[in-house]
């Protein structure tokens, strides 16, 4: 096969598939899926959690075989499967998880994902370094080659994906969720640099959930739910909001479902949470506390805004006793637990949804009901010793079915859930009873637009049953539109305190330093 | 001192071949547990084919037939099987050690030690004095062994087959998206690390002695593992570190001659092993902190009360 350079031309689409067919177990993830994708434009492609969406671009990027089905790319078939003739055939991927090696320099990563011809199979330094000067002038320069992939910030390692797509001289590119990690202002750079690559006459298919971003970059749209292709693909200015919203949620939206979280907050105590002059150890990612002081009261909710890496995870993690306080002290209900256990601060009421699911909000490897059960297992040491196990599976199933986890059965490892799903699943476990506090980490990072609705209001309702919730988010309008109050964090210290209504221009410099 | 530092060499050589082996599988994701059995296997094939040969090289060959297949078994239970990567490896060294103890007594009737004629040859010799003696009496394996750690630095290190490797052991997503079959290029590091593996063993029966005896390896295959480790997965950190504990063996082995009168004689033989302890004990310190950002959150980590 031959590397198509130059604009393809017009008749033949990009991408063309026919009946594409995919399942996993008993859940149907596509469903007979035929799209073509013109050539040199921007096709965005919506849906909820669980819609297939991913599993669509990983089958036109080769790497999930499809049931039944077939990708042709640039006029070329593509046999199931199969990375290297996709890539062959000019389309390269952008995934939702970063595809680069941690602990690769930027030189040695770009040379695993993009063969030249001119490669030997041994190489020297300086030469990796001369071949890929070029293709990271815009993300930093030269000097960014030699430094490891973990080291660089997430907008770099966001952009760094690109290069490596376009390394491989891709004609199209197939982006998922680009914009889950990136703020506001790096979203529109990569927006522009994509407006760019369009005009150079490549064709861009780009998985996204919010609608503002799909009128923002896309010329046409189409719609996935419940692995059906239910709209599209249409251009964008022929459909209205309304209609795509429409055809996301499908016929039995769930706008106005209950909300089952109760609080058990004691109407007596008013200050739920409290820290007095706390400091805490830098890590390896951020600067530690500087005397922090913060509380929680009752009946509000309070917000953390500040650019990513600026102490909110030393916060959280201090709060839920995953590391320790080097000063002052932390207080649940009036109750000091600056040295307590993580399960002591669970029974004083603290719940938890933590900043990085996969890793610190389930353990992948375990099954689902138990990733749901876990917090009804503390706690439980003056009562009889053992469990019903058929109880506790029930239970979680219930309470999975009420936050609509997407799951085959109880018994699958949580490893095997999407990754809206996951978010779903800690929630389902953590908005349960009991809560006195929540701290809440980017809850509604990388759901879709109904779910991200859901975990508001369900904040909300929280509140008004009386919690108290500690809201830590990069998403300006979300701290806006939820927060009694709002503190600003930079460089591991609060510098900002304000109240409703919110100016965000004071906020923004607040965020990047400029009141210091 | 001159005598130390000519048995420094011969102790380490074994354990650098060996280390290399691990140090190729590591890189590939792999926590090879089985470095001992190959080793044995190793020795013993160069030996049985040897004498029955009459050809070293020709017993040094089917060593490294062996050990590759017995490899390729190894990968074919941990990879298509789905076995667990540590207990199938510890299941490769017991089948090593225990096999080739039967294969000693079945086919030769021989208990313990066999003895053999043929032998590596011996570039320098003759040396009894003086710094010449650092040099002299040792195999040809032992003066190539710094040429094949210089290439698997230049394999692992400045290769794109070496990036391949190290991709498919820490983010194999990666490697399948950069269009690698994960599974191909681990079975691609374990024949490597088999042919390693016996060329070790063999330099331990025919290089530094005539002979092959029962559970000869003596745990060398597990401290080649542990230099892995101390050398922080690197070839050349994994040379170095085996060499240091060559270093140990031929302190523990020179005192055994000098000391033993003053002192108890388990004592000597503990100072090998209680210099591999601290070592790791030392590594783990320099490389606490890179090994949290690589674990990934340092929230992780277990709470300091």
């Amino acid at each position: 096969m031959t590397v198509p350079s130059g604009p393809a031309s017009a008749e033949v689409p990009a991408v063309r598939c026919r009946s594409l067919g995919v399942s996993f177990g008993t859940v149907q993830a596509l469903h007979d899926i035929s799209l073509d994708l013109a050539a040199g434009r921007i096709h965005a492609l919506v849906g909820q959690n669980g819609a297939g969406k991913t599993t669509l671009a990983k089958v036109l990027g080769g790497l999930q075989a499809p049931d039944n089905g077939t990708v042709c790319i640039a006029g070329n078939q593509i046999p199931p499967g199969d990375v290297r003739a996709a890539k062959s055939a000019g389309l390269a991927m952008v995934h939702q998880h970063f595809s680069l090696p941690p602990s690769f320099t930027v030189a040695e990563a770009l040379e695993l994902a993009a063969a030249r011809p001119e490669s030997h199979s041994v190489y020297r330094r300086t030469e990796l370094y001369r071949r890929w000067q070029n293709e990271v002038a815009e993300v930093g320069g030269t000097n960014v080659l030699a430094t490891r992939i973990r080291d660089l910030p997430v907008e770099t390692r966001q952009s760094l994906e690109i290069v490596r797509a376009l390394a491989s001289e891709a004609r199209i590119l197939l982006l998922d969720e680009p914009t889950a990690l990136l703020t506001p202002a790096a979203t529109d750079t990569l927006f522009e640099r994509l407006r760019g690559l369009r005009d150079d006459g490549v064709t861009i298919l780009i998985v996204l959930h919010k609608l503002r971003e799909v009128a923002a970059v896309a010329d046409t749209v189409s719609v996935l739910r419940d692995g059906k292709l239910v709209l599209g693909p249409s251009e964008i200015s022929g459909v209205s909001q309304g209609q795509l919203s429409d055809a996301i949620v499908g016929p039995a939206p769930d706008a106005d479902r209950a909300i089952a979280v109760e609080a058990a907050a004691n109407a007596e105590q008013q200050l739920l949470l409290e820290l007095v002059r706390v400091s805490s150890r830098e890590s390896a990612f951020e600067p530690g506390l500087a005397s922090i002081d913060l509380t929680v009261e009752a009946r509000e909710i309070v917000g953390i805004a500040g650019v990513e890496g600026n102490g909110q995870r030393s916060l959280v993690s201090v709060i839920a006793g995953l590391s320790a306080v080097t000063e002052g002290s932390v207080l649940l209900g009036g109750e000091e637990v600056t040295r307590a256990p993580p399960a002591r601060r669970r029974l004083r009421g603290l719940r938890l949804v933590p900043f990085d699911r996969n890793s610190e909000g389930i353990s992948r490897s375990a099954p689902l009901w138990l990733n749901q059960s876990a917090l009804r297992l503390i706690g439980r040491r003056r009562q009889f010793p053992l469990i019903s196990l058929r109880q506790y599976k029930r239970q979680a199933s219930e309470a999975m079915d009420l936050w609509r986890v997407r799951y085959d059965t109880v018994a699958q490892p949580a490893e095997s859930l999407s990754g809206g799903n996951v978010q779903r699943l800690v929630l389902s476990r953590e908005l349960a009873s009991g809560l006195e506090v929540l701290v809440a980490a980017q809850p509604t990072r990388g759901l879709d637009f109904s779910a991200t609705n859901f975990v508001r209001r369900s904040l909300r309702g929280l509140r008004d049953a009386g919690a108290g919730v500690l809201l830590v988010s990069s998403d300006l309008d979300e701290l806006f539109e939820l927060s009694d109050r709002l503190f600003v964090m930079y460089g591991g210290s609060i510098v900002a305190r304000f109240n409703a209504p919110y100016d965000r221009q004071a906020v923004g410099d607040a965020m990047t330093g400029a009141l210091r | 001192m001159e005598q130390v530092l000519a048995t420094t060499l011969r102790s380490a050589a074994p354990l650098v071949l060996v280390a290399m082996a691990g140090v190729f599988a590591f890189r590939a994701g792999i926590f090879h547990l089985g470095l001992e059995g190959l080793m044995i296997t190793g020795a013993f094939t160069t030996v049985a084919v040897g004498d029955a040969t009459g050809s070293v090289e020709l017993g040094i060959l089917a060593a490294i037939g062996v050990c590759m297949a017995l490899s390729a078994v190894y990968w074919w239970v941990i990879g298509p099987l789905g076995a667990n990567v540590i207990i199938a490896g510890l299941g490769l060294t017991s089948i090593g050690l225990g096999g080739t103890a039967f294969a000693l007594g079945a086919i030769f009737d021989i208990r313990g030690s066999m003895f053999t004629d043929v032998v590596l040859p011996r570039p320098v010799r003759g040396a009894t004095s003086g710094p010449g003696v650092i040099i002299s009496e040792h195999s040809i394996l032992v003066w190539i062994t710094p040429l094949i750690v210089l290439v698997a630095w230049i394999v692992l290190r400045r290769s794109r087959f070496g990036l391949r490797l190290a991709a498919v052991g820490e983010y194999p997503f990666a490697a399948r998206s950069a269009g690698v079959n994960p599974s191909i290029v681990r079975l691609q590091a374990l024949l490597i690390s088999g042919a390693l593996c016996a060329l070790g063993g063999a330099e331990l029966s025919v290089g530094a002695l005539r002979n092959f005896t029962e559970n000869m390896t003596n745990g060398r295959g597990f401290i080649a593992f542990v230099a892995v480790i101390f050398g922080a997965w690197h070839p050349i950190g994994a040379a170095l570190a085996g060499l240091f504990f060559g270093l140990a063996d031929a302190i523990g082995i020179q005192s055994q001659i000098n000391i033993t009168e003053r002192v108890p004689r388990e004592f000597v033989l503990m100072i090998p092993f209680v210099l591999t302890i601290f070592a790791v004990w030392l590594g783990g310190l320099w490389r606490r902190r890179t090994l949290e950002a690589e674990a990934g959150y340092a929230e992780l980590r277990e709470p300091d009360y």
